[in-house]
């Protein structure tokens, strides 16, 4: 095993690849009491099309890495993995993302017994006629639950606008007539190229012994299966949003407006979490809690709800920021008068670095967030960063200002929902 | 975790005592009985105290205080427990070890200062800060319809009894905004202060005497006051015939919501065998609901109930499709007969009891969960966790299907989608 010391925050995170490829990370915790576990599969919505090693190419129905989520929890013994984990008051739990999907367990006790119980749960598909139809039913409430929500909405419309051709303009669970065309043959084709040991990874955060959990690992899942993860369509993605602007209707009372700005990052050297760290820093400066034009809006009455966030897909980044106005276009104008005229300042550039530096340090006592945080660096960045604190430390106002100066800030779509 | 409970006349002081955390969290709670006519005054008077104070006269100045004592996060909220409504306003901050010598004091300072020293002239709140409040509630307000199932509870409530506090909507009422003005709101405030009960939570790693001394020198209340009125909800009686009430909306899917009251329960059932029945019942994904109307009939994506024992009522929510909803109601009205004939399993209460008692061991891991753990402790006289466990043990099934037999299905709503 080998073993990476976290630093500034006192911990040794324990590291494994096994000869098949699956990688393990292990973050023990003295103090807890409670462990979180999960097994990852970097596989997800973004991938629409594949080819796989007899040459084949696939275009299963869109939502299939969320129903294959789904769908693994069904069992040939009859006992589905929420009985199992009952049984020691374990909790357990499933998720789809873009880019991956995870399945996780978190308790306090039968932790040998429980990991075991997931590692082979996820490598053992059991899908039928039968259980993948009642399944349609049951995506179809959940699709249906997320397309009544109207801040959803805006989201995946401003996606439309943004993006031309990359996956992330769908819906992560597909719609209701994608899953109805989807078969147990397309979920067993996914399974069979996606769930293997090269491309996943197990993550243990809390209370547990390192050397068991390895060797629990080991005996369920060393193996010679040495496939390799087929060949992934490329999508490329055009710098240029979509559409600039669009009006729709929802079942609201006060308006809600959607602006997504698409940047290019290609010609910006600096490492990729870095480069992120920048982007959240300035967006923080420009629209977080603190800064002027929270103040500004906020006075004029024109803001209510605010949301700010960075989606970063290889060279293009896109901050998404969503906002509810009774007077939507002013507001609107107040953002894009923002971009016209980005001031930064030093003083509120190191005051959120002090923040960011705390927030890593609280993070420590939360085992799910690390474990969420390890995940996301894992799956982004393919590597563990050990020394955050360092980097939010070393970070330079200059580098920020360089930034500001050398970013296209016109290229932007605009969404508006107004009351039906 | 050590508890040193103390009553210090005006409040009572619970030091909890813990080397689990980086943080010291500390929670001041206010509980009043709840009046109607008071709720949207007491939402107001809360946000208007994280707007400004008489040293930090905006928002923004607010927010980089506390970035500047990294990240003392403030957070503030206002629930319903049975007959009362409480506010508590909660600060958790890095130990000074993590950030600089009396960060903490500081920080309990600045608690104080948002508490004690409000943004206050001639007796009266800033006309523009009650404006800009009024406003955000209002717009809140009108979009409550936005998140469906938390209105469906809203509406089942006032079905269910438009006179008891079950039915008071938390979020206040738009109706009331028109008569509050910055007078009134300070009237209310001074209230607050003067009269209500308090509780001071702080939980960390620290010594008992200095917190003492500190929370003495920056929380000091007038008067010596104690709760009186009984926290638990007595229900009206239940109908004999069920009211059965749809309400449209204008989504694609139903949430169907209904209430069933419970009556004469003994202190065992409330804190033992009702508890453990509901988890049998709907409490979760291993649950009676949830494999019969999600899993076995493809009803729905969630179900799930929860028993209030302080409402002295079992809620059932569900997202369904319409077309669904006689079939829904059959298997829900069986399984909760089911209950109430004794037909589980003794798996099914060993399941249970193993959550239970889990979620019991596992309550000095998060600090919330140790804070409502105190407070709900005194409010219903609970006994201490090892008796808890023990007695959780002894639960049988003749007790949870006692208990069973005095729940009543009374009220049922469903929020009607998928019409136009």
């Amino acid at each position: 095993m080998k073993k990476i010391n976290l630093k500034n925050i006192d911990m040794t995170l324990y590291t494994e690849v096994l000869s098949n490829g699956l990688e393990i990370y292990m973050l023990p915790y003295k103090d807890k009491k409670n462990y979180y576990v999960s097994f990852v599969t970097r596989y997800g919505s973004d991938v629409l099309e594949f080819t796989d090693i007899s040459k084949k190419t696939h275009k299963p129905p869109l939502g299939i890495a969320h129903f294959l989520e789904h769908k693994m929890f069904e069992e040939e013994s009859g006992e589905d993995p929420f009985t199992f984990y009952a049984k020691s008051g374990t909790d357990c739990n499933a998720c789809t993302s873009c880019t991956n999907t995870q399945y996780m367990f978190w308790g306090s006790k039968n932790f040998n017994k429980n990991l075991e119980y997931l590692l082979r749960f996820v490598t053992h598909p059991y899908f039928t006629d039968q259980n993948v139809k009642k399944e349609k039913g049951i995506i179809a409430e959940e699709i249906k639950m997320y397309n009544d929500m109207p801040d959803y909405k805006i989201e995946r419309k401003l996606r439309e606008c943004v993006y031309k051709n990359s996956p992330r303009r769908l819906d992560i669970a597909g719609s209701v007539s994608e899953i109805n065309k989807i078969t147990k043959e397309d979920l067993y084709t996914c399974y069979n190229n996606f769930y293997i040991p090269s491309n996943m990874f197990v993550l243990i955060t809390g209370n547990f012994d390192p050397d068991i959990a390895l060797e629990i690992i080991r005996n369920e899942l060393d193996s010679n299966d040495k496939r390799k993860v087929p060949k992934i369509k490329k999508i490329t993605e055009p710098l240029k949003v979509c559409e600039e602007k669009k009006v729709m209707k929802g079942n609201i009372e006060i308006p809600k407006i959607g602006i997504g700005l698409k940047i290019s990052t290609k010609d910006i050297k600096l490492d990729k979490f870095e480069l992120h760290l920048y982007l959240d820093m300035l967006s923080t400066i420009m629209f977080g809690d603190s800064s002027l034009f929270k103040e500004r809006v906020r006075d004029k009455k024109i803001l209510n709800d605010l949301s700010v966030s960075w989606e970063n897909i290889d060279d293009i980044s896109v901050l998404h920021i969503y906002g509810v106005s009774i007077k939507p276009d002013e507001l609107i104008n107040e953002v894009l008068s923002e971009f016209n005229s980005i001031t930064v300042d030093e003083e509120s550039f190191n005051r959120i670095k002090k923040v960011w530096i705390a927030r890593e340090i609280k993070m420590i006592d939360d085992i799910e967030g690390m474990a969420d945080n390890l995940c996301y660096d894992l799956i982004k960045y393919k590597k563990v960063i050990s020394n955050k604190i360092d980097i939010i430390k070393n970070m330079k106002f200059k580098v920020l200002k360089d930034l500001v100066k050398n970013t296209n800030f016109k290229n932007y779509s605009i969404v508006k929902m107004e009351k039906e | 975790m050590k508890i040193l409970n103390k009553d210090l006349g005006s409040y009572k002081l619970h030091l909890i005592n813990t080397d689990k955390f980086k943080t010291v969290t500390i929670k001041v709670l206010f509980h009043t009985p709840i009046k109607k006519e008071e709720i949207t005054k007491r939402i107001l008077v809360t946000n208007l105290l994280l707007q400004s104070s008489k040293k930090f006269d905006s928002r923004r100045k607010l927010t980089i205080e506390s970035e500047n004592l990294y990240s003392a996060d403030i957070g503030i909220g206002n629930q319903r427990l049975g007959n009362y409504i409480t506010t508590s306003f909660n600060l958790q901050v890095l130990m000074d070890k993590y950030t600089e010598e009396d960060n903490l004091e500081k920080s309990i300072e600045f608690l104080n200062e948002i508490i004690f020293n409000p943004d206050v002239e001639n007796k009266s709140f800033r006309k523009e800060k009650v404006d800009y409040v009024k406003h955000d509630l209002m717009v809140k307000l009108n979009s409550i319809k936005e998140r469906p199932s938390g209105y469906a509870s809203i509406r089942l409530g006032e079905l269910f009894d438009s006179k008891s506090p079950f039915s008071y909507r938390i979020t206040g009422y738009i109706d009331d905004l028109d008569s509050i003005n910055e007078n009134n709101l300070y009237d209310s405030y001074l209230e607050m202060i003067n009269t209500d009960y308090v509780d001071i939570f702080v939980v960390g790693d620290f010594d008992n005497k200095e917190m003492l001394s500190l929370v003495k020198k920056y929380f000091k209340f007038k008067k010596i006051k104690k709760p009186k009125k009984t926290y638990i909800l007595k229900n009206r009686n239940y109908r004999i015939r069920r009211l059965f009430v749809k309400e449209e909306i204008n989504n694609t899917q139903s949430v169907l919501a209904i209430a069933n009251p419970v009556y004469k329960l003994t202190k065992y059932e409330r804190d033992y065998a009702l508890c453990l029945g509901n988890l049998i019942f709907g409490g979760g994904v291993d649950s009676k609901l949830f494999k019969d109307v999600r899993e076995a009939n493809s009803l729905c994506y969630t179900i799930r109930s929860w028993f209030n024992k302080l409402d002295n009522m079992i809620i059932i929510k569900a997202g369904i499709d319409k077309d669904n909803y006689t079939k829904a109601i059959n298997i829900i009205t069986k399984k909760l007969d089911e209950m109430k004939k004794g037909k589980f399993t003794d798996d099914d209460i060993n399941n249970a009891k193993e959550e239970l008692i889990n979620a019991l061991e596992s309550i000095d891991e998060d600090e919330n969960a140790m804070i409502n753990d105190v407070m709900s402790s005194e409010i219903l006289e609970l006994d201490d966790i090892k008796t808890r466990i023990n007695n959780i043990k002894k639960i049988k099934k003749s007790d949870i299907v006692k208990a069973f037999r005095k729940v009543h299905m009374d009220t049922v709503f469903l929020l009607e989608g998928g019409i136009r």
